[in-house]
């Protein structure tokens, strides 16, 4: 069974007055261990994608099983837990918080999930030291730089140690070198741990560490073959 | 509770490192709480300063008999003494009564001796019989009576003598061992010896030991005659022109029940009295301070009010300013709850802070005002730090934060996290 799998998935919001039809109509899987990239111009319905795959939406119709559970039937709170324990973001803009030290951030889902402080501790600690922080653990967000900040972001989105990493065009803000660092972590959380991580991207040489390719045109998948593509389109599932 | 340890220590993050803002909220609470605490501080200590000088003169064993019409709902201001009926050896057979001294006041005809060619002044002057134990027993009502050196008070057993304020002892011009004619109801008349002359302001004891306001003779301005208390009876029949009666309760009797005893025995007996305690008194003044006082803290608490619209504003600020931030905790796990309680105790906490500085200042400024207050009237006053108050300041000024911020954190917990997010 797959670990994610959408159905017919629809999603509809407001823009003001005009009703935006980001995703119309998606067919997808992903399986376990698997590392996607989403690729697609801009308003090809990425976000949202992302956003219902992160479960911080729901779709507006079809079918979205994440491990087992449809969106639709989650309840608000359960969403919560669910993103909370299951999923870990990482941020184009990093979104670390200002006020916290990188300890601190790292710590903060944690702090929502009632883990102890020294147990938090702890594990901050290791994750830091894991993307080669550990001398940085004092310092603020704007006293580190844009890869470091990043690299704090996927130390934060591991904190409760989740199945699935999200992360939505990570290498948007930073130079190529700390871009490739943080692509090589991500593809080794895949190898290593076994993480599901989907990348959503506009850079093809990102979307170089996936398995898989999915591309998305006008909130569908785009079944049209690249001109030419770095690596073979994985099947779609569609 | 470990959760909102945790929470705790976000918001007060929060606030520190918005720090200038956070204090010029601040500073809009505690000028609010400053002015609230100064007020009700103050208006405590003139309470307790006035309670203890009542108490001061009253003790704790002792009640005040006087008109109905003198105390309490419907008393009458200004004027003198309203006379009432009273049977002082009914009101000393009481259950629970040690000593009752009253004071009776007439209008009476009195004679003088005759001067060297003769002449006899004579005239209706103001006649004062006073139980003997009013100068033994109840010297805090009456301050120390001195009169002039050769004379003395009443004892017990006097009957035909008199104490004459030193003005009329002039007027009349007669001295220690004279007699003065008084003449009564219908044709009883007494000769009176003169043992005593109230001694004129000059030569009078210290002024300033006590006597609240219960100077029944006038010193060197008075015209009074005083006799003793049963001399009355002899020149004018019973009682029905008592102004004041003093009653001393004996050890282990209850003041207020003694007196509530005393009320409505000699009230029974066609008397109409109020017997006054020190917690009538002292429950009238704390009355009237405590309207005084409610009063101010309610001008006050205008200032309170803006200083929660203070808050209310930078928390709303706030918001806006971390609505990525709060789309970040919601992406991270945190729940609409655990949003609301952060921006709660971060509204708190400003609040707390302010009531905490505004509660020092305000027992400083309280202190500082006794003192100029007190120097100006010349009365010392006592600075009241109430606990209660303190309490109840801290315990307030942290709800009027959180109440500022209960909306701006619905409003936080309530914004959708895509939203949120995409807020730039």
């Amino acid at each position: 069974m797959p670990l994610m799998s959408m159905k017919g998935v629809t999603k509809d919001y407001k823009l003001g007055k005009t009703l935006v039809r980001a995703l119309r109509g998606l067919d997808m899987e992903i399986d376990k261990g698997e590392v996607v990239a989403i690729m697609g111009p801009s308003g090809s319905g990425k976000s949202t994608l992302m956003h219902i795959l992160g479960a911080l939406d729901v779709p507006t119709n079809g079918i979205a099983m994440i491990d087992g559970s449809d969106l639709k039937d989650l309840k608000e709170s359960q969403l919560v837990t669910f993103r909370g324990q299951k999923v870990g973001f990482v941020f184009q803009t990093f979104n670390l918080v200002q006020t916290l030290s990188a300890l601190q951030n790292v710590e903060l889902p944690m702090i929502f999930q009632g883990i102890g402080k020294s147990e938090r501790h702890r594990k901050a600690k290791d994750l830091l030291e894991r993307v080669g922080l550990a001398d940085r653990i004092r310092h603020r967000p704007n006293e580190l730089s844009g890869g470091e900040r990043q690299r704090v972001a996927v130390a934060r989105a591991l904190a409760n140690d989740p199945e699935i990493i999200l992360a939505d065009e990570p290498t948007g803000n930073l130079d190529t070198e700390s871009g490739q660092s943080i692509l090589d972590l991500l593809k080794q959380l895949s190898t290593r741990d076994g993480k599901t991580v989907i990348l959503v991207t506009h850079d093809p040489e990102a979307a170089e560490i996936a398995d898989r390719i999915v591309r998305l045109r006008d909130g569908c998948i785009d079944t049209r073959k690249p001109k030419s593509s770095p690596i073979e389109d994985g099947d779609s599932h569609a | 509770m470990r959760k909102f340890l945790d929470f705790f220590g976000l918001a007060l993050r929060s606030i520190i490192h918005r720090r200038l803002r956070s204090w010029l909220t601040v500073i809009g609470v505690l000028i609010g709480i400053t002015a609230v605490v100064t007020l009700i501080s103050i208006g405590l200590g003139f309470d307790k300063t006035i309670k203890e000088q009542v108490s001061g003169v009253f003790g704790v064993d002792t009640f005040v008999v006087m008109d109905e019409s003198m105390f309490g709902p419907g008393a009458h201001n200004g004027g003198g003494a309203e006379e009432y009926a009273l049977d002082l050896d009914l009101l000393k057979s009481i259950e629970g009564v040690k000593v009752a001294a009253a004071i009776r006041e007439r209008t009476g005809f009195v004679q003088g001796q005759p001067d060297a060619e003769g002449n006899v002044l004579q005239g209706f002057l103001p006649v004062s019989g006073l139980s003997t134990e009013l100068m033994t027993e109840f010297k805090s009502f009456t301050g120390e009576l001195a009169v002039m050196p050769g004379g003395r008070l009443f004892e017990p057993g006097d009957v035909d003598v008199a104490v004459l304020d030193y003005d009329i002892s002039q007027r009349l011009g007669v001295q220690v061992g004279d007699t003065i004619l008084v003449a009564g109801d219908g044709d009883k008349e007494l000769n009176l010896t003169i043992i005593g002359i109230m001694a004129p302001p000059e030569e009078e004891a210290s002024d300033d030991s006590g006597g609240f306001g219960m100077r029944f003779s006038g010193g060197s301005d008075g015209d009074t005659i005083s006799v003793p208390y049963e001399t009355m009876d002899l020149l004018w029949g019973p009682a029905d022109d008592v102004i004041v009666t003093l009653v001393r309760i004996k050890e282990g009797y209850d003041v207020d029940e003694v007196a509530d005893r005393a009320e409505k025995a000699l009230n029974d007996r066609g008397s109409e009295i109020s017997a006054i305690t020190y917690t009538d008194i002292s429950d009238a003044i704390g009355q009237m301070t405590s309207i005084i006082s409610a009063f101010l803290a309610g001008i006050a608490g205008i200032s309170l009010l803006v200083g929660g619209v203070g808050v209310m504003n930078t928390m709303f600020t706030s918001v806006l300013e971390r609505t990525k931030e709060i789309g970040v905790m919601k992406a991270v796990g945190a729940k609409n709850s655990h949003v609301w309680t952060i921006f709660l105790i971060e509204s708190g906490l400003m609040g707390l802070v302010g009531g905490i500085v505004g509660t020092i200042l305000g027992l400083g400024l309280s202190g500082l005002a006794s003192v100029f207050i007190g120097r100006a009237f010349n009365i010392e006053i006592i600075t009241v730090v109430s606990f209660g108050l303190i309490g109840a300041t801290l315990l307030g000024s942290f709800a009027l934060g959180a109440f500022a911020g209960l909306w701006p954190a619905w409003r936080a917990s309530r914004l959708p996290v895509v939203d949120a997010l995409r807020y730039e």
